[in-house]
């Protein structure tokens, strides 16, 4: 059999749903799947967020004072911690993490195979 | 006898030992229709009794016992709010267990959720104590239901911990009780507000015991660890039913005894914060909602450190919201645990396919906890939000909140239902959850919606309900606190994507991540063989250099006194008179200088 023959079923345009899959899944979920949905929410999201520091400056009545005051402050705290908490992950997984029979083995013996 | 009689009868009991009392029925239940009435039922009667008649700041009974007077019943506007979190969380866990055909872990629950509920409505430290002590055995229980090697081994943790919290409880309850003279919780403080909070001296010795204990079982920094080592290693209904009482119990003992105690602000702002790193790292996902608790627990406890009506409601609303919204959480974790067997991320993904109703139910208490407008969590957090924005010095309290805030974004509203239901495709393709669970899940998701789109009747409920009404009428849906927050949430997402998208969220990967339970679990356990070696050595060396020296004792020894020795010679009959005159002397020097 060819490689372009094994290829070909994943080429085809992605169907409404799959095989086997809950009909309400297929209503609210199978869309998510399209190459570009993860785009489109992201350009999205990101319109939203202009659009609500866009708003607070409009509606916002009080002076601004200090940082906290600024427009967008919030937005931008939000992105930055958001940021801070996952990336942080890298060093710390490397620190922290140990194999997962880790307390169940004396010393010198985790991750060997018993 | 009427129903009326009847009613009256049972309201003059604590609700309490309505649920233990349908925790005996329980025990013994073999068809599920006696199970469902004991599950359901029971929690049901304790909320009719609760509530009839309006009792709120009347002792209702009062006993004798051992010569001190005690108060089995004593509600009020506190107690009550938490009181309506625990009977919800017992009925919803209740139609959650269906599907689970055991009685001991329904009895055990039942008998849990039961003590907890009498704890909190006790009117004295003996009976508190005594309730609390029940809830620590039952609870233990929970653990070892799962009936594995992890879960008996973490349940011997889980009560080694527990009741080191117990005896400090004990202890401190005891020397408080004995100093002040009374044990009635009435008499040992004045009303706060028109409420009973703040009552105990945390610089006196009994109050510094009951702080320690209540600490422990609220899981402070330092000593969390049985919290997330617990609920990971109980079965898929033992979470749910474990995560409602033990540290919601703690954070009401705070508030009634410790409310405006300052450094409860920092340990609440620090409880916020460390548990969002650990929930990034952790694969597993049951053991990243212990972190979550661990961090929304932290809110509450900093609520109560301020101490102001506004925040003493957001704590008690912020309470029972959480039990709510987290119940369901594990309540989605748990249906995972049933149908895949495993809830850790590395091995799942793409379920959405097959589940999509646990999907739904997942993705309400995601955003219920992440505080999204008109959804339960955000009708709660705000007002701790706001009491630490306005209370004076507060600013890094605040910017700490506002980053866990950001935090529980990503790991309870993005992380657990992307990894578990969306990311990669794990292959998998289980049955969806049983309906009871579906039943629940629906419930309790219902429930964060009423929560947080009629938030009215919620607000009426907390200790201080007119100050409560009066934000919501001010401040809840303001268009400021709309938007601040919206803008939080969105920018967070965003970050996410951005961070998805490039690669940089750290993949879930197998394996654990050590916490401070690696002194006991690990440390301590390896500390005497490591020690012993170098000291096995140490030991040597020091006998050796003492046969050394006792060695050269005996022959110095035997140089002197042998039959050939130094003191047996013989000497000069001159030499022995010029010593005795130099000792003469020397007398004759001392008596004249004297």
């Amino acid at each position: 059999m060819s490689e372009e023959q094994i290829k070909s079923p994943q080429e085809e345009a992605p169907k409404l749903g799959e095989a086997g899959e809950h009909p309400l899944s297929v209503l609210l979920f199978s869309w998510i799947r399209n190459k570009l949905a993860f785009r489109i929410i992201m350009a999205l999201v990101a319109a939203l967020g202009a659009v609500l520091i866009a708003f607070e400056i409009v509606v916002s009545k009080r002076p601004v004072t200090n940082l906290l005051t600024v427009p967008g402050f919030y937005g931008i705290f939000g992105f930055l911690a958001f940021s801070v908490a996952v990336l942080s992950g890298w060093p710390l997984g490397k620190l922290l993490r140990r194999p997962e029979d880790y307390y169940d083995t004396r010393s010198g013996e985790a991750g060997r195979d018993r | 006898m009427t129903v009326e009689r009847l009613l009256d009868l049972g309201a003059a009991i604590n609700p309490g030992f309505h649920l233990i009392i349908a925790a005996l029925l329980a025990a013994v239940a073999k068809d599920t229709f006696t199970r469902a009435v004991a599950l359901i039922g029971g929690p049901a009667l304790a909320l009719l009794v609760m509530l009839y008649p309006p009792v709120a700041g009347v002792e209702v009974s009062r006993e004798m016992f051992l010569g001190f007077q005690l108060s089995l019943y004593r509600p009020d506007s506190l107690s009550l709010i938490f009181g309506l979190g625990f009977v919800l969380a017992a009925a919803l866990g209740g139609v959650y267990s269906l599907h689970r055909r055991d009685r001991m872990q329904d009895a055990a629950g039942l008998v849990y959720a039961g003590s907890a509920l009498g704890a909190i409505f006790a009117g004295d430290l003996i009976t508190l104590v005594i309730f609390a002590e029940v809830a620590t055995v039952a609870s233990a229980l929970l653990v070892f239901a799962a009936r594995t090697g992890p879960a008996y081994h973490a349940g011997l943790r889980f009560l080694t911990i527990q009741f080191a919290a117990g005896l400090l409880l004990t202890a401190g309850a005891a020397l408080y009780g004995l100093e002040k003279g009374t044990f009635l919780i009435a008499d040992l403080g004045g009303l706060w507000n028109g409420l009973l909070v703040g009552i105990v001296d945390p610089a006196s010795a009994g109050g510094m015991l009951i702080f320690a204990g209540v600490g422990i079982k609220a899981a402070f920094p330092l000593v969390h660890n049985w919290l997330t080592d617990s609920y990971p290693n109980t079965t898929e209904t033992g979470a749910v039913v474990l995560s409602p009482y033990t540290t919601t119990m703690a954070v009401y003992l705070l508030a009634r005894f410790f409310a405006g105690y300052d450094p409860l602000i920092w340990i609440g702002a620090a409880m916020t914060v460390y548990p969002v790193f650990f929930a990034v790292m952790e694969n597993d996902l049951r053991k990243v909602l212990a972190y979550s608790t661990n961090n929304q627990i932290g809110f509450m406890v900093c609520a109560v450190g301020i101490g102001s009506t506004l925040s003493i409601n957001g704590a008690a609303a912020h309470a029972v919201a959480h039990i709510v919204f987290k119940g369901l959480l594990f309540m989605t974790m748990g249906a995972i645990k049933l149908r895949v067997g495993t809830t850790k991320a590395s091995e799942l993904g793409g379920l959405h396919r097959t589940m999509p109703w646990t999907t739904l139910a997942c993705l309400v208490g995601s955003v219920s906890i992440s505080a999204l407008p008109f959804f339960a969590g955000y009708t709660s957090k705000t007002m701790i939000m706001t009491a630490a924005e306005s209370g004076p010095g507060m600013l890094i309290v605040w910017l700490m909140l506002l980053f866990a805030s950001a935090g529980v974004l990503e790991h309870s509203g993005i992380k657990i239902p992307f990894m578990a239901f969306f990311s990669h495709d794990s292959g998998k393709r289980p049955e969806e959850a049983p309906f009871n669970m579906l039943l629940a899940m629906g419930l309790s998701a219902g429930l964060c919606l009423v929560i947080g789109i009629y938030p009215g009747w919620f607000y009426a409920l907390l200790p201080f309900p007119d100050q409560a009404l009066e934000f919501l009428a001010q401040d809840l849906v303001s268009t400021a606190h709309i938007i601040q927050q919206l803008q939080l949430l969105v920018f967070a997402v965003l970050a996410f994507m951005i961070l998805w998208r490039l690669k940089l969220y750290p993949a879930e990967r197998p394996g654990v991540i050590i916490d401070i339970e690696w002194l006991w679990r690990k440390g301590a356990p390896e500390a005497g063989p490591a020690l012993a070696k170098p000291m096995r050595a140490g030991a040597r060396i020091l006998a050796g250099l003492a046969s050394i020296v006792i060695g050269r004792m005996q022959m110095a020894a035997r140089q002197v006194f042998a039959s050939d020795g130094l003191v047996s010679r013989k000497v000069p009959l001159s030499a022995t008179a010029i010593l005795a005159l130099c000792i003469l002397g020397l007398v004759m020097l001392v008596s004249l200088f004297q």
